[in-house]
């Protein structure tokens, strides 16, 4: 078995070149695909091996969206590339009321298997309109799937199940995890959508945390461990379906909760899983579950400033500190 | 001259010891004040002078006499003692330790070991614990208001409760000092650590167990009742925080009890058996090391109310050792509770001459099945025992089954 690294970006086309290969149903479609291979690089290579499969689009995000609806609707499987997570407000009638909705207007009688892919997060200085973590919007909208994979091995398991998968999906994939090298190994496996991964095991608290953040946490926890905190870091990777069992045994294990994310703590998808957890699981809390998320402002395009609005590891070291009371 | 004798203090005080002289002979008094400290089996009484005077002790303290046996004189005079001394020297009473022990002596009682539960009534006020705390604390039975927290503001987390699940053993384990014990070599020796004479109110336990047991014949049954109606019932009870006890309840089931099956209040008395219209409970508690039963008196037409008023008395005066005779005597039922100790089922012993006694069990959780469903719920262990000279299997059986009913249903209490 070798030991290959490779990045979340090649881990991603590496993904979709074997899926195309494998499925010719299978396109591409949106802005400066051909010409650019995707604005941070991801699809380079593919218009070349694939011809006609990778589409440029008008700058309309109903029009992308929608051609990838009805493309769906004709028994195609459409990679829809939102550009920036960001820019689908244009889109959300598309998305929120057709994509979403279709198999169950239709008696269950129409399929819409398309990924919606969503390069999201900030931490590149890119502004209030181009760093939004938008995933609790999605979630709150039955008819759709929500992933949000950090690491390369996920990306690429993730997608391929994402593409298969006869639903609509919607693809996080934060920017500044694109250049993140892991294992990734070379035989085809598939990660099915709702089931999250201990990516550190502890006995002390379990941090659920996802995307970008479980690198953030991981980088946490190695501080905490000096001071002998054990923490586990139970990386969703799906947010919906969620994989409660997996959150369960580990709540079961530590009794303590820290829920991390990068979107803004107000209505983030942190209140969800904190809500579920005092639901069906009260007694084994032995602290209030506390969640850690951006603060409730546009993410600023200053450096200083998006670092001082953003999760960081001290925020998150603080945070464990203050459920274990230490 | 005056005779100072035993004075008899209850109905069915027999004979007592001689504790203490407050004065040595030739010392005057005066009236009222206590000349003689008296010890019944479990109570102690100051005898007061009759009358002023100078005193002369005929018995040694430490003896035993029968009620109304002389031990010693009052003498008006200087001329009156010194007659006194001359025919009555010191020591020459025969009383004494020679008194038989009588076999009659209701208030000898003893039962069986058991105390009065601890008192579950805790502080008022929320505590504040995780609800894993809470959890583990109801799994091991433990009471967060005797729990400090460490957690944010006092709260009872996890680590409180380890701590005290950690610690628990050496608390419940007495520390007793022991004398270094050495292997012995060679062929087994028993040697005497510790002698205890075998007097005062252990020597009426004694006797009055071993009479209980050799000259009746003892059947003991239990059974299990759900105590939720009974727990229930206790908090519809308690008043400004303040809970009636277990015990009150149980002493008002069980003379309920008795007055419908009243041939169970009965004794043997030589060729009779001698059905007794009152009924009077006896409620074992422990004191000073030794089993006492207080007797309270026609539960039947009281309210558990005023039961649990004349127990909590009882108690009282068993701690301050202000128990009178009549406080023990003429019991005909009794109750020993041993929940406390977590014990299910026992066979108590009765006092003779009562002719049942019931023993209490502690309340549990258990799983149990309703409308084929298993469910957790709270369960009291009973076990009666009874003579079975008087009372056959079936109508011990039958007066057992109306407790567990009353237990269940306490309504049933005024059918």
């Amino acid at each position: 078995m070798s030991n290959r690294e490779i990045s979340c970006s090649t881990a991603l086309r590496e993904a979709l070149e074997e899926e195309m290969e494998r499925d010719d149903t299978i396109f591409i479609i949106g802005e400066d695909l051909v010409a650019h291979g995707g604005i941070f690089g991801q699809f380079e290579g593919l218009p070349e091996r694939f011809p006609g499969r990778v589409i440029d689009s008008p700058i309309s995000e109903t029009c992308i969206v929608g051609s990838g609806v009805g493309a769906a609707l004709t028994g195609m499987r459409p990679i829809v590339d939102m550009h920036f997570a960001d820019f689908v407000t244009t889109g959300m009638d598309e998305i929120a009321n057709q994509m979403a909705k279709i198999r169950y207007m239709f008696g269950g009688q129409a399929k819409v298997p398309m990924v919606l892919w969503a390069p999201d997060g900030g931490g590149l200085s890119a502004a209030a309109q181009h760093s939004q973590s938008l995933e609790s919007w999605f979630v709150h909208i039955p008819g759709l799937k929500v992933v949000a994979p950090s690491e390369p091995s996920d990306v690429k398991g993730l997608i391929k199940a994402a593409i298969r998968d006869d639903d609509p999906v919607i693809f996080f994939q934060h920017k500044r995890l694109f250049a993140q090298t892991g294992h990734v190994p070379e035989d085809e496996y598939i990660i099915p959508i709702g089931s999250a991964a201990v990516k550190r095991p502890g006995k002390d608290i379990t941090i659920l945390t996802y995307s970008r953040m479980t690198y953030l946490c991981l980088e946490a926890a190695e501080q905490l461990a000096k001071e002998e905190i054990d923490v586990e870091i139970v990386d969703l990777r799906t947010l919906k379906p969620l994989d409660f069992a997996l959150i369960a045994e580990s709540v079961k294990k530590t009794y303590n909760v820290l829920i991390v994310h990068e979107a803004c703590l107000t209505g983030g998808f942190g209140g969800e899983i904190a809500a579920r957890i005092g639901e069906e699981l009260f007694d084994y809390l032995d602290a209030p579950v506390m969640r850690i998320g951006a603060k409730d402002v546009p993410i600023p395009f200053s450096p200083v400033m998006e670092d001082f609005v953003l999760p960081k590891v001290s925020d998150v070291v603080e945070g464990v500190k203050k459920v274990l009371n230490r | 001259m005056i005779e100072i004798t035993i004075p008899k203090l209850g109905l069915t005080m027999e004979r007592a010891k001689l504790g203490r002289w407050e004065f040595s002979s030739g010392d005057a008094v005066k009236e009222g004040e206590t000349i003689l400290v008296i010890e019944t089996d479990k109570v102690s009484f100051d005898m007061p002078a009759p009358s002023d005077g100078i005193i002369h002790p005929i018995v040694p303290e430490g003896i035993t006499c029968a009620v109304e046996e002389i031990v010693g004189y009052l003498a008006k005079n200087r001329e009156e003692y010194e007659r006194i001394i001359e025919e009555h020297p010191f020591g020459e009473a025969e009383g004494t330790e020679k008194v038989e022990t009588s076999q009659a002596g209701a208030v000898s009682q003893a039962g069986q070991p058991a105390t009065m539960p601890p008192s579950s009534v805790g502080p008022k006020g929320r505590i504040k614990a995780s609800p894993l705390a809470r959890s583990m604390a109801a799994t091991n039975n433990l009471a967060l208001s005797a729990i400090a927290g460490s957690g944010p503001g006092g709260r009872v987390v996890r680590i409180d409760i380890l701590r005290v699940l950690e610690e628990a053993p050496a608390i419940a384990g007495e520390r007793v000092e022991r004398p270094p014990q050495e292997i012995s070599k060679g062929i087994a020796i028993k040697e005497i650590s510790e002698s205890i004479p075998i007097q005062g109110v252990r020597r009426v336990i004694l006797d009055n167990m071993h009479q209980s047991l050799s000259q009746s014949a003892q059947l003991s049954l239990h059974t299990e009742a759900c105590a939720e109606p009974l727990i229930a019932l206790r908090e519809r009870f308690s008043r400004d925080g303040e809970k009636v006890s277990f015990n009150a309840i149980l002493v008002k089931i069980s003379a309920m009890a008795l007055r419908l099956h009243p041939r169970i209040n009965a004794s043997v008395e030589g060729d009779n058996i001698r059905v007794w219209r009152q009924v009077h409970i006896g409620v074992a508690m422990e004191a000073n090391d030794a089993l006492i039963v207080p007797v309270v008196r026609n539960p039947d037409i009281k309210t558990i109310r005023e039961i649990d008023h004349e127990i909590l008395e009882l108690i009282q005066k068993t701690r301050e050792n202000k128990l009178s005779l009549d406080d023990l005597a003429n019991g005909t039922f009794t109750i020993s509770n041993l929940g406390f100790a977590d014990i299910d089922f026992f066979t108590p012993i009765i006092r003779p001459p009562e002719s049942a006694i019931l023993g209490v069990g502690r309340i549990i959780k258990k799983p149990s099945v309703r409308n084929d469903h298993v469910i957790p719920e709270a369960r009291i262990g009973l076990s009666l025992t009874f003579d079975h000279r008087i009372i056959d299997g079936a109508p011990g059986a039958r007066f057992l089954k109306t407790i567990k009913e009353m237990v269940e249903d306490p309504l049933l209490m005024i059918s």
